[in-house]
């Protein structure tokens, strides 16, 4: 490798990684971004809102889509924004946007719980701006060898 | 056409009836129909099997949510960025039997870009004969979408040739809404056609009977003129006359109802009116869909998409949504109008095919189970209008065989 490509290929990743921590998230999920407590209160609210579709045991149904499993591959790598706000607006469907942005917030800290992510210090906020500093992802991906 | 004409498969069956009957008479007394000559019973009823109707064969109750748009179906292409997208959602009632024709609006608007891969976006009954018909057109296509096609909402419709069913309300759809609208549903109807006579009937036609003790009238809508508010007011339709009707513009193709003269009537009640309809049996239709999208090179990733913003994400350039009612969320279109709708099905009984609604029930025989959809007297397109309810309600269903069992229990049918 010439000097001159070295210092192009540097240059490439130094800007990737530039890139990269400018705009993601500071935390993840696997990271603990919710408490124990939040998500104790999440399970009766999910309980009373959702299960009805959902499943007691977050499993769905033919219909009504797992919400394990299948739900962290349908939101790796997003912004914990988007999934609040997802849930806020088109949940629970028979009365869409009836829960407050507080309750919202522990039924997605139970979710995250159910799924395996660790718990942490700080509650899981429901402001749209701290949301979007935190992402949503599992600690280890298991991929294919490129 | 059984109960209408004489067909070679009346006789038949027919006949086969009378050997039944010839061989079980050396065991006595088996009150049993006595069909005689030309399809008809002793009392001279035109002959049709009865259909059992029996809670305890309830196999499955299913609810659903039809994307209703006052506007109709949204079309349009959208520029994002570097991708385009076409818009193919909101077909209210009338998905199923618009979805070759909006593919085809669809797929016409891609190709005018020319695309070599197109993306679509959801795999309801609208996603995937849009993938297939834009196979068909020389394009690559991958689905992305939440689920495939059997676990989608569009299995949870009844499944009948209706292709004016809650499609868009009068005012809003406006004038041009019906050339529209005629397209989709001729070009729908012709494609559907293909699809009769062959293996596991995935498109078929079958007798509709309505049953009254009174004399049966078409439905009108007239407008109530004691209700002032209106969709422009409220944003959601006050009463059944705000609903657009198209169907008489295709009714030189479409089999018309007619009423039963007496002597013609198969069924118990006083009167009876008929009319052919097609329907399509999700089963053996879908499995033909997917397999036409594979063997065309078609490629599928789950995936769930949310927001506009994740469509320019896709390699391909073209990518044509058909969400159906999760657009409201995805693309936060406000303007889709949640209906429920409710099916319960019984064990298939397929001896019995035909369908009738009496005492506000519907029922269909269909290749994968009978069909029953019980509404309040005097339902009409308001029933279920702003329910987003999709849990399904098994007593609705209960009460609905209760309501028609009384048909099958007349004397007639063992006369």
């Amino acid at each position: 490798m010439t000097i001159a490509r070295f210092l192009i290929a540097a240059g490439c990743a130094g800007g990737i990684a530039a890139s990269l921590s400018a705009a993601d998230p500071v935390k993840t999920s696997a990271q603990g971004i919710y408490t124990d407590a939040q998500a104790a209160e999440g399970a009766e609210l999910y309980q009373a809102s959702c299960a009805a579709c959902h499943g007691a045991a977050l499993g769905g149904s033919m219909e009504t889509p797992p919400l394990n499993g299948k739900w962290v591959a349908n939101w790796s790598g997003k912004p914990m924004s988007q999934v609040v706000d997802y849930i806020s607006h088109a949940m629970p469907l028979y009365a869409p946007g009836s829960l407050s942005p507080e309750d919202n917030a522990k039924i997605v800290a139970y979710l995250l719980k159910a799924n395996g992510m660790p718990a942490g210090a700080a509650m899981l906020p429901s402001d749209p701006a701290a949301l979007a500093k935190l992402r949503f992802d599992v600690a280890r991906r298991y991929e294919p060898k490129p | 056409m059984i109960g209408v004409g004489f067909g070679r498969r009346d006789m038949l069956k027919a006949s086969a009836a009378l050997g039944g009957l010839a061989g079980l008479s050396a065991c006595a007394t088996v009150p049993a129909a006595r069909p005689t000559v030309f399809g008809r019973r002793a009392s001279g009823k035109p002959y049709l099997p009865p259909m059992r109707m029996n809670v305890d064969e309830i196999v499955d109750v299913k609810c659903c949510i039809r994307p209703f748009r006052p506007q109709g179906p949204r079309l349009d292409a959208e520029p994002l960025g570097d991708t385009l997208v076409i818009h193919n959602y909101g077909h209210g009632g009338s998905g199923w039997s618009l979805s070759w024709g909006s593919a085809e609006i669809a797929v016409t608007k891609a190709l005018s870009v020319l695309p070599r891969e197109v993306a679509v976006v959801g795999c309801g009954i609208i996603g995937l004969t849009t993938a297939v018909a834009a196979q068909r057109a020389g394009l690559k296509v991958t689905i992305y979408a939440r689920e495939l096609f059997n676990r989608t909402r569009s299995v949870r419709a009844n499944g009948s040739w209706t292709p004016d069913s809650r499609i868009a309300l009068t005012d809003p759809a406006g004038p041009g809404f019906g050339d529209v609208w005629e397209q989709m549903a001729r070009i729908s109807w012709k494609a559907f056609r293909s699809y009769l006579g062959l293996p596991g009937a995935p498109v078929d036609f079958s007798d509709q009977y309505s049953l009254s003790n009174e004399p049966i009238v078409r439905r009108e809508h007239p407008s109530d003129a004691t209700i002032a508010d209106s969709y422009a007011t409220k944003g959601l339709p006050q009463q059944e006359s705000e609903f657009g009707h198209y169907a008489d513009r295709i009714k030189d193709i479409i089999p018309q109802a007619r009423n039963l003269e007496e002597g013609e009537n198969p069924f118990p009640t006083k009167f009876a009116r008929t009319a052919s309809q097609m329907h399509f049996n999700f089963g053996s239709y879908g499995h033909l869909l997917m397999q036409e999208f594979y063997a065309g090179g078609g490629h599928y990733e789950m995936r769930d998409f949310h927001s506009p913003a994740d469509f320019k994400t896709l390699r391909e350039k073209v990518v044509i949504n058909c969400t159906g009612y999760a657009a409201r969320e995805l693309v936060r279109d406000n303007t889709i109008i949640p209906v429920r709708g409710q099916t319960g099905w019984l064990i298939p009984q397929p001896e019995a095919h035909y369908g009738f609604r009496y005492n506000d029930v519907s029922v269909l025989s269909k290749s994968d189970g009978v069909m029953i959809m019980n509404f309040p007297p005097n339902a009409g397109e308001m029933y279920g209008v702003n329910d987003s309810t999709e849990i399904p309600d098994r007593s609705d269903i209960e009460e609905g065989i209760r309501k028609v069992a009384p048909l099958f229990a007349d004397p007639m049918w063992r006369a």
